[in-house]
């Protein structure tokens, strides 16, 4: 039996985090959770999650800050991101911030269409 | 009469006429001839002005009588009825011996510089009653910047103001502005245009729209500048609550996306714990569910004190008693963080007439504002908050108190501004603008002193019977 996917959860919103969680949890994944930057940097570094769902507006490191170093390192650069966030607003920050950092592999606005974000992630890592 | 006079005496461009001693017309010019008919054996009152009697104050008789020169203005009607103003000299004319024998008298037409006068005189009235009456404040200053007339509106608002500098009066200030319109106008002779906040004597702020012009002498030379200021303190206001609006439009939108989220997830918790039969899960998500409905009402309250000035719901209370209850409320979550909260209550601080729930809410805005300014402050190891009430005869005073982060000037003077946050993304920006609202429903002050890594007070002064315009239900014995 091959082994199950990690998704890490990135949001400050405690709630946001259970529900995604029991979500995903419910459909085989195995899950991570960060309320911020800081703390999803040390869960990529301890646990190399399969994929990352990333919330932008966070108090402490923000999701832009994450995001640029994550695309800048070469250690972790090809886990697929899904920005989830419920302001158009961080959105065009997020692009017009992305200098010569790839797009996201996702994009979900808040609130989040349970189909929607089960399918993009099923097909995100599913092995090719 | 000499010839050479006599053809003198024809043509001059005056009423020229000599009297004898009983004021009859014996010679007469062209001019007056042609305007006044005939003259020969007629007094010049009957000629000049129509009548059967000598006019009071003759100049004429005045000359027989002292043989000295005598001017005056009068009005004369020709002989076509048309009235003309005239300014008259008399000059006597004496015999060899001496003796007057006679009078010239010289009548210059002055109707049309009469005209001019009365318009002129008109013409300032008008300017005078426009730069007095006009809705704006105007100021004419010299050189110094130094105001040499002000409007009636500049009097009222801003006191007696000829002989100070409009720095001074305007913006309360030692030194001019920079850059000034006045000085720029008397530089370049242009008209300039700026935007400015003065401050009116009784303390009152206001955006004003200043224009400035040149007031030139008849060689062409700037001697003064005229400033006119409108007061745009409504649009200003307008303004900032429409862009407000924008905002808090994307601000509700934001939170109401998350709060969607948080929801749909209790629900899935709640749905699927019933599915799998898992009473934890089923809990868990129906606190969740719970947790954002008691979020979406908060956030609909505090809009509601956005969307409309509401009516306090007064009623009187202890004001020891609401003091009490938002210590009990935040007092276990200080905790959690490490912040004390200590009470300073004066015992006899009386009761007040206010909206209660508006009064907690105040406070326990006030207070979760003082514990983030703790939490962010890494500096100190400790930190305290103050929450006192003390009683005054005619008002109760609430007082915040924290040794927090501080704000420094610029945080302190938009700390009462919709939307404006210093918790990066912690803050709604509603927080203090709907404190300051409550305070202003009732007819309070609110008062914010701050220094930054030394913490910050605010003091919350309410009128202990009420706010004035409202009926106030009477006082609980």
């Amino acid at each position: 039996m091959a082994s199950r996917k990690k998704i890490l959860i990135v949001d400050d919103e405690e709630d946001i985090r259970t529900y995604l969680s029991t979500l995903l949890g419910d459909e085989g994944f195995e899950t991570l959770l960060a309320k911020d930057g800081e703390e999803a940097w040390k869960q990529v570094g301890a646990n190399s999650p399969d994929l990352i769902t990333l919330d932008i507006s966070m108090p402490e490191k923000s999701g832009i800050k994450f995001y640029r170093e994550m695309k800048a390192d070469d250690r972790w650069k090809k886990i697929p991101i899904i920005i989830v966030t419920g302001v158009s607003e961080d959105m065009r920050k997020f692009l017009s911030s992305r200098h010569q950092v790839p797009p996201p592999e996702g994009y979900l606005a808040k609130p989040v269409n349970r189909e929607e974000i089960l399918t993009l992630i099923q097909k995100l890592t599913a092995i090719p | 009469m000499d010839l050479n006079y006599k053809q003198f005496f024809e043509v001059m461009p005056a009423y020229l006429t000599i009297l004898d001693r009983d004021l009859r017309v014996i010679q007469a010019n062209q001019r007056f001839r042609k305007d006044f008919g005939d003259f020969e054996g007629r007094y010049c009152y009957e000629i000049n002005r129509h009548r059967e009697e000598p006019c009071q104050n003759c100049p004429a008789e005045r000359t027989f009588q002292d043989g000295l020169r005598h001017g005056i203005e009068e009005q004369f009607k020709k002989v076509n009825g048309q009235e003309v103003a005239l300014i008259v000299y008399t000059t006597p004319i004496r015999n060899e011996a001496g003796e007057i024998t006679a009078v010239l008298k010289m009548a210059t037409d002055i109707t049309e510089i009469k005209l001019l006068q009365n318009q002129l005189r008109e013409s300032r009235e008008r300017y005078r009653h426009l730069f007095e009456e006009v809705p704006c404040y105007i100021t004419i200053q010299d050189r110094d910047l130094r105001i040499v007339e002000a409007n009636r509106r500049v009097r009222e608002d801003f006191g007696d103001v000829v002989g100070s500098q409009c720095y001074q009066v305007y913006m309360h200030r030692s030194e001019e502005c920079v850059p000034c319109a006045v000085k720029e106008t008397f530089q370049d002779g242009q008209v300039h245009q700026t935007e400015e906040v003065v401050t009116a004597r009784s303390g009152e702020q206001m955006n004003v729209l200043v224009s400035t012009a040149p007031i030139r002498s008849a060689e062409g030379q700037i001697k003064s500048v005229i400033e006119m200021s409108t007061d745009i303190s409504p649009i200003r206001q307008l303004q900032s609550q429409l862009t407000s609006l924008g905002l808090v439009i994307s601000s509700i939108s934001h939170g109401i996306k998350g709060l969607l989220t948080s929801l749909d997830g209790g629900i899935y918790l709640v749905n699927s714990g019933m599915e799998k039969n898992n009473p934890a899960r089923l809990k868990q998500g129906w606190e969740m569910v719970e947790r954002n409905i008691a979020r979406i009402r908060t956030m609909v309250l505090d809009l509601l004190y956005y969307a409309k000035d509401r009516e306090p719901a007064l009623q009187w209370f202890p004001a020891q008693s609401v003091v009490e209850e938002v210590y009990g409320v935040v007092r276990g979550k200080a905790k959690e963080v490490g912040i004390e909260v200590l009470t300073d209550i004066d015992p006899m601080a009386g009761d007040l007439s206010a909206d209660p729930k508006a009064v907690r809410s105040l406070l326990v805005n006030l207070v979760e504002n003082a514990l983030d300014a703790c939490r962010v402050d890494k500096k100190k190891g400790s930190h305290q908050i103050r929450l006192g009430v003390r009683g005054y005869p005619d008002s109760i005073e609430f007082e915040v108190s924290d040794d927090g982060i501080g704000m420094d000037q610029e945080t302190r003077e938009k700390a009462f501004s919709l939307f404006f946050s210093s918790k990066a993304g912690d803050g709604t920006g509603l927080g203090l603008f709907i404190s300051n609202k409550i305070v202003q429903a009732h007819q309070g002050k609110i008062q914010l002193e701050s220094e930054p890594n030394k913490g910050t007070r605010v003091t919350i002064k309410l009128p202990r019977r009420g706010p004035m315009s409202r009926a106030v239900s009477s006082k609980p014995s």
